[in-house]
């Protein structure tokens, strides 16, 4: 027995030892690299990327976009460029966080994980516990020639600073979606929607946050409930700020959402089921192009249309960066650069690919570009831009987020 | 001295392997659930399972889970065993291997379906605006589909009930078959002779057999049932979650307190797991005699 015992801690040491030893010589190799890709010229860093294969993480949790990365942008990022673009189908940014984490805890240099879609919380924690990368969005040609990185809800994701450690990939806005055969007038405020509900009992329910849009459907609340966003910009006052009317309000609606508010989907994509078997009359969605392209692939009815309240409706820009540990810095750079041409972004604009809002500034288009865009048809459902533009608010700092969810659990999941 | 053919080196690799992954896995669960970790300031401290013992929370969902797994389990157990006992039946009468077999393959089906994908199906079976629901619509069974039961998202936890028996009870059927196989058709024979018939030899010969293969496959089903989140997840409603769904709710939180309570959760269930695994050992050994051995 004693024996065994010797050869396993044997084996054992050998082991840790080579391991050890592979991480200090790989971590001194890429040090010299990250310090000349910050400040390299394009040139050299396309040079570089050439052949390399590029892991991009992204929530895959809708169809349209998972083509568009596939079809569309992947076969023409490598003839252009020669990087291999890799999608990896994630169910939630945390999942990646979670894993960056832990490879940061054992000190791993050579992740697998090259470009990640995020924004919000994720980017904050990502960023307060040094998971990203660096500040790169400078180096790129796209993001200086094409995006307004001055603007307010360009340069600041949730409240957040994004400090050039993340580059804006779309903008996206919150709808409800509904079908004009059962709903002619399509409520106005969070109190005609909760009118709505009591002569409707049944019809109408949110996803359970921490699901992305269940949370966005109880933050829209929240404003309206409470008096406007304006007090939240300001994140120092936290603390005294009262949710109850929100919860108030939410309670109040509960007892006539669909099964009697007695349980929530678990998510979107389960709400969306709901609607599309006509269970509820109502879904939403943080894209204003879903209906349009849903209708499209008969996912949706076709006389689904989709509504915003007149009190505001949350809109947010989301990001991509590159983590601390990505093997292929200058691949995954080349390939955001793409993700940001006029091309890239007026294809992801058009509603047979996906139909959300780009990340450029259309005066910094050259007129060509202009007038692709103005040409665009975004699909019956989907609200004309000047709509959508006129009721826009912005999203909440990160920090409110996660006590809004807990809240959300203890005052009205519980009650 | 591989002439020698050491078993203990041939068993190495195995070996090491199970201790670098899963007693490795465990004791980082352990350590991390104490809120020791190698990234933070290391404080050794039981905050994570007193955060937990006074969380009301906590306590809804133990009962709530130990429900559903007890009830599931009791029923794959049942209708494992008959299915078994059913087939067994049909082999003893038919001569010939064709009929039966066609029985068995059909207990093998849900096997090969993940627990995700089942628990997907139950929910486009089951929901009120599912396939059922509305072949009942059609037929005029029913005059609106909010008439048709609630039978997954529900409280009591149906739908998770239902999937797990659909998925367990085959199991069990798979485990507990091959023993009874494996009696000798001349048995059943003699046992005729001796004037017993068939439900006499099922109950003295064939019961007594099955049972350690039996008791332990229930252990099996009740250790998942007891700890799996997909199934819990779709099926399940927003409150009371099950374990499985609270702990990786709370694992997904972000925060560090968080993660330490939700690996303190999972060490909880595996203690559960593993203190029921021992009882049933236990009780098995002192039940039955070692009477199933050497009568091949």
């Amino acid at each position: 027995m004693r024996k065994i015992i010797f050869t396993i801690t044997g084996f054992i040491l050998i082991f840790s030892i080579v391991l050890t030893g592979c991480g200090v010589q790989q971590e001194q190799a890429k040090e010299d690299l990250t310090l000349n890709l910050l400040e390299a010229d394009w040139e050299s860093i396309l040079e570089e990327a050439k052949g390399q294969k590029v892991n991009f993480h992204m929530w895959g949790g809708d169809d349209r976009y998972n083509r568009y990365i596939d079809e569309w942008v992947a076969p023409k990022l490598k003839e252009e460029t020669g990087v291999t673009l890799n999608r990896v189908a994630i169910a939630d940014t945390k999942d990646v966080i979670n894993k960056l984490q832990n490879e940061q805890s054992v000190n791993k240099t050579d992740g697998t994980v090259d470009i990640i879609w995020i924004n919000g919380e994720n980017f904050k924690l990502a960023k307060d516990i040094g998971l990203l990368w660096g500040s790169f969005a400078s180096q790129l040609p796209n993001v200086n020639q094409y995006v307004d990185i001055n603007a307010p809800d360009i340069q600041f994701d949730f409240g957040e600073n994004t400090e050039g450690m993340e580059v804006p990939w779309g903008k996206a806005q919150f709808v409800f979606i509904y079908d004009q055969t059962k709903i002619t007038q399509p409520p106005k405020s969070m109190k005609e929607l909760g009118d709505w509900i009591k002569q409707n009992p049944g019809k109408f329910t949110y996803p359970a946050p921490p699901d992305f849009t269940g949370s966005a459907f109880v933050r829209q609340a929240l404003y309206e409930t409470t008096g406007g966003y304006e007090q939240y910009l300001n994140s120092e006052k936290e603390e005294e700020l009262d949710f109850n009317p929100l919860w108030d309000y939410l309670n109040k609606i509960e007892s006539n959402l669909w099964r009697g508010g007695e349980t929530y989907p678990e998510s979107l994509a389960k709400l969306d089921q709901l609607y599309s078997n006509g269970e509820v009359w109502m879904t939403m969605a943080y894209d204003p192009g879903k209906a349009s392209s849903q209708i499209e692939k008969g996912v949706f009815p076709e006389t689904t249309r989709t509504f915003v309240l007149e009190g505001g409706t949350l809109s947010n820009t989301h990001y991509l960066s590159i983590p601390f540990n990505s093997k292929h810095q200058a691949g995954a750079m080349v390939a955001i650069n793409y993700l940001l041409s006029p091309e890239a972004q007026l294809t992801k604009m058009n509603p047979a690919h996906w139909g959300e809002g780009m990340s450029l500034d259309p005066s910094k288009l050259s007129n060509k570009d202009r007038e692709q865009l103005n040409l665009l048809d975004l699909g019956e459902a989907t609200l004309p831009a000047d709509e959508l533009a006129k009721f826009k608010v912005p999203e909440i700092p990160a920090n409110y987020v996660k006590r809004i969810e807990e809240g959300w659990f203890e005052y009205v999941a519980k009650r | 001295m591989w002439q020698k053919g050491n078993p203990y080196l041939y068993v190495l690799p195995a070996v090491l392997f199970m201790i670098i992954f899963f007693f490795g896995g465990i004791i980082q669960g352990v350590l991390q659930s104490l809120g020791v970790s190698i990234l933070h300031d290391t404080q050794f401290t039981f905050k994570a399972y007193q955060k937990l013992a006074q969380s009301m929370d906590f306590w809804q969902s133990l009962i709530l889970t130990f429900k559903v797994s007890f009830i599931s389990t009791l029923l794959s157990a049942m209708l494992g065993m008959m299915f078994a006992f059913i087939l067994f039946i049909i082999s003893l009468k038919s001569y010939t291997n064709k009929s039966y077999s066609y029985f068995y393959r059909i207990f093998q089906y849900p096997l090969v379906i993940p627990h995700l994908a089942a628990g997907y199906l139950f929910l486009l079976l089951l929901m009120q605006s599912g396939w059922i629901s509305r072949i009942s619509y059609h037929l005029g069974w029913i005059e609106e589909i909010h008439q048709f039961p609630v039978l997954v998202n529900d409280s009591f936890g149906w739908g998770i009930i239902l999937t797990y028996t659909w998925k367990e009870a085959p199991f069990i059927t798979l485990m507990v078959y091959p023993v009874l196989l494996r009696i000798h058709r001349s048995w059943y024979e003699v046992a005729r002779l001796y004037g017993s018939n068939t439900s006499n030899f099922i109950k003295d010969i064939a019961v007594p057999l099955v049972l350690p293969a039996w008791l332990s496959s229930i252990f099996i089903v009740f250790a998942f049932t007891f700890s799996a989140f997909e199934i819990p997840y779709l099926l399940g409603v927003t409150y009371p979650r099950l374990l499985p769904v609270y702990s990786f709710d709370l694992f997904m939180d972000g925060g560090w307190e968080e993660r330490s309570q939700s690996l303190a959760l999972n060490i909880i269930l595996a203690v559960i797991t593993a203190v029921l695994g021992m009882l049933s050992y236990k009780m098995s050994k002192r039940w039955l005699p070692s009477e199933r051995r050497g009568w091949e």
